[in-house]
């Protein structure tokens, strides 16, 4: 709370006159004050009954610490946030494919795989502040979820809307891959990725796989493939048990690796295999690494101005100074 | 102060109290302090309606005029004022401070024992004797006194009675009639009250501001305390603390009244807001009964 750095420090040096403000009250206090004569002051003075009566340096002292808080506040504290952001000069366009057909509801990953790569795309879009980042999702088909856009945050809360269950169920990796290559086609950046997650094997769809590869290819887009699913059996999803959640049975999971291999191979990318939620994380590192763009570094600071906590406090304090001085230290002098 | 605003203040106290001693007091104080017996004094011509007895045979043979003797009391009483002038006699929230209005008591009985041929002395004491006017019979000297009781400053500004008694006792050895005037806010003569009480005619003056007895509610105030000038704050607001005080008071005028009691001197208690000649004149009736 205290890391506040001023902009006008010098006023700072205002606060060296305190103690003379202290001294002249003190002063105030010794000499101009109007006393009455009372036989047995001193003998009141020490009763037990008079231990309250210290409280009458306190609106002289709430006075001080208001001017100190106006002092520091005309200095203008304010806690700097140091961002650097990086703007690429060739920046990299990518769109991610998500596959949202029923089994990616299996729950070899935990919670299951759906859930396990939004949290690790979500991440692997904030490392990427510079980049248009776009979002297909496909299915029994496919479509355009977020086009390519630098507004993260858009792209997040559409990332973290993604549902199984919008579209008609299956696996079309042909159609999915198809939209995510149609969405960059008329892209200007220098470098073009499609990152395709999916965890089956091509069953539905007008678009053969390979031919969307080669579309890919054709506009010079990398395609990245991840397979996700545990080697062996899975728990997956086989019917609805109508009360809204799922009946679940230990199915093998079959993910098309070949065909995903081949696909990164043609377009230049590369082919991974996401076993468990860690693996996934690693995946999407490895790609983030891979992708490296050009950065330029630029800093700047977002400045929080902190002055009128001050100032809020100070006239408080005042304010409460004053009403202690009309009401409960009032005196008849 | 300056010499005329002095001499105006005497004046004005001179005709106040004379006037006071001269209609009020002429009897009172005479008949309350009597003298011993009778003495000649001189002798004068015979008037009409003159005691026969009292003709001088001698004078009257050599002068071939009736003349006679004329007897007056033998009082050449000493009146001794003691007046605290310790710091808590400059307190005065009504009319006049607690010391203004002793100043004034004692002219009164300055004059009512001038009147009467008697000599008047003063003391002032505060913790120790600051000064002490031997007595003396006269006007002028009674002017002196009043003058000094205006503008006297004493060194100290604390109280001790008891000191004060002392010394009195020590060099007063004939009868003499005593007031001391004082708040008594003090609860250590008894012993030395006791002592003086025994030789002399004494009689205590307690003044007393009503705001000592009931400190009034004022919230947190500087005060200063006269004795020893220390100035400290005091919540005033606190009930707990005025009833301290009035217990305080309370305690004082129990110990005043019990020594003067007890030592069989007179006493007399006045409120500074009230008329001090009627009670003078309360308490002399009240003797010479």
């Amino acid at each position: 709370m205290f890391d506040y750095e001023f902009q006008n420090p010098e006023f700072l040096w205002l606060l060296s006159l305190l103690p003379l403000l202290i001294f002249w009250y003190w002063w105030q206090g010794r000499k101009a004050q109007a006393e009455i004569i009372y036989p047995e002051a001193e003998f009141l003075a020490h009763q037990k009954a008079n231990r309250w009566a210290f409280l009458h340096r306190l609106p002289a002292f709430l006075r001080i610490l208001s001017i100190a808080l106006i002092i520091v506040a005309i200095a203008r504290p304010r806690s700097a946030e140091e961002n650097t952001r990086s703007r690429n000069t060739e920046g990299i366009d990518i769109v991610m494919a998500v596959d949202v057909s029923g089994t990616m509801l299996a729950q070899d990953l935990r919670p299951n795989r759906l859930e396990a790569t939004k949290d690790v795309a979500s991440e692997f879009i904030e490392g990427r502040p510079s980049d248009r980042i776009g979002l297909v999702v496909y299915a029994g088909e496919s479509y355009t979820q977020t086009p390519l856009t630098s507004d993260h945050k858009i792209l997040r809360n559409a990332l973290k809307d993604l549902e199984h269950g919008l579209i008609e169920d299956g696996t079309a990796i042909g159609m999915g891959l198809a939209t995510a290559v149609n969405r960059l086609k008329d892209s200007k950046a220098r470098s073009k990725v499609v990152i395709l997650l999916t965890d089956g094997e091509n069953n539905s769809g007008e678009i053969d796989p390979l031919t969307a590869a080669m579309l890919a290819q054709e506009f010079k887009i990398r395609v990245y493939t991840i397979g996700v699913g545990t080697k062996g059996m899975a728990r997956t999803p086989v019917g609805y048990d109508g009360r809204g959640g799922y009946f679940f049975k230990r199915l093998p999971v079959s993910i098309d690796e070949e065909l995903l291999q081949k696909i990164a191979n043609e377009t230049g990318g590369q082919y991974f295999r996401a076993t468990d939620n860690e693996k996934l994380s690693a995946i999407y590192q490895e790609i983030d690494q891979l992708e490296k763009t050009k950065l330029q570094e630029i800093k700047f600071y977002t400045y929080d101005e902190a002055f009128d906590l001050f100032a809020i406090w100070a006239l408080g304090l005042f304010a409460f100074e004053v009403l202690l001085r009309y009401t409960l230290l009032k005196n008849f002098l | 102060m300056d010499t005329q605003a002095l001499l105006k203040k005497v004046r004005r106290i001179e005709i106040k109290t004379r006037r006071l001693s001269n209609h009020l007091f002429s009897g009172e104080y005479h008949s309350s302090f009597k003298g011993r017996g009778m003495a000649f004094s001189e002798v004068r011509r015979y008037e009409y309606g003159d005691d026969i007895r009292a003709i001088d045979w001698n004078v009257t043979a050599k002068l071939n005029e009736p003349y006679i003797k004329v007897f007056e009391e033998e009082r050449e009483l000493t009146l001794m004022l003691m007046v605290d002038v310790s710091g808590s006699e400059n307190f005065g929230s009504k009319m006049q401070l607690k010391r203004e209005m002793i100043t004034e008591i004692c002219a009164t009985l300055a004059f009512s024992a001038i009147q009467n041929n008697d000599k008047v002395g003063l003391i002032f004491f505060s913790d120790k004797v600051e000064k002490f006017i031997p007595p003396a019979k006269g006007k002028s000297h009674t002017l002196r006194l009043i003058r000094e009781l205006i503008e006297f400053k004493p060194q100290s500004s604390k109280t001790n009675i008891g000191e004060a008694l002392r010394f009195f006792s020590a060099f007063q050895k004939r009868r003499a009639i005593v007031f001391v005037l004082s708040d008594f806010m003090d609860n250590r003569y008894r012993d030395a009250l006791k002592i003086a009480s025994r030789k002399h005619d004494l009689t205590g003056i307690r003044i007393y501001d009503p705001r000592e007895e009931d400190l009034p509610n004022l919230g947190l105030l500087p005060m200063r305390d006269p004795e020893s000038g220390k100035i400290s704050w005091v919540n005033t607001s606190s009930s707990k603390l005025r009833s301290k005080m009035r217990q305080r008071f309370a305690e004082f005028n129990k110990y005043y009244r019990e020594s003067f009691l007890r030592s069989g001197a007179g006493d007399l208690t006045i409120r500074i807001d009230q008329s001090y000649p009627a009670a003078l004149l309360s308490y002399f009736k009240k003797r010479s009964r």
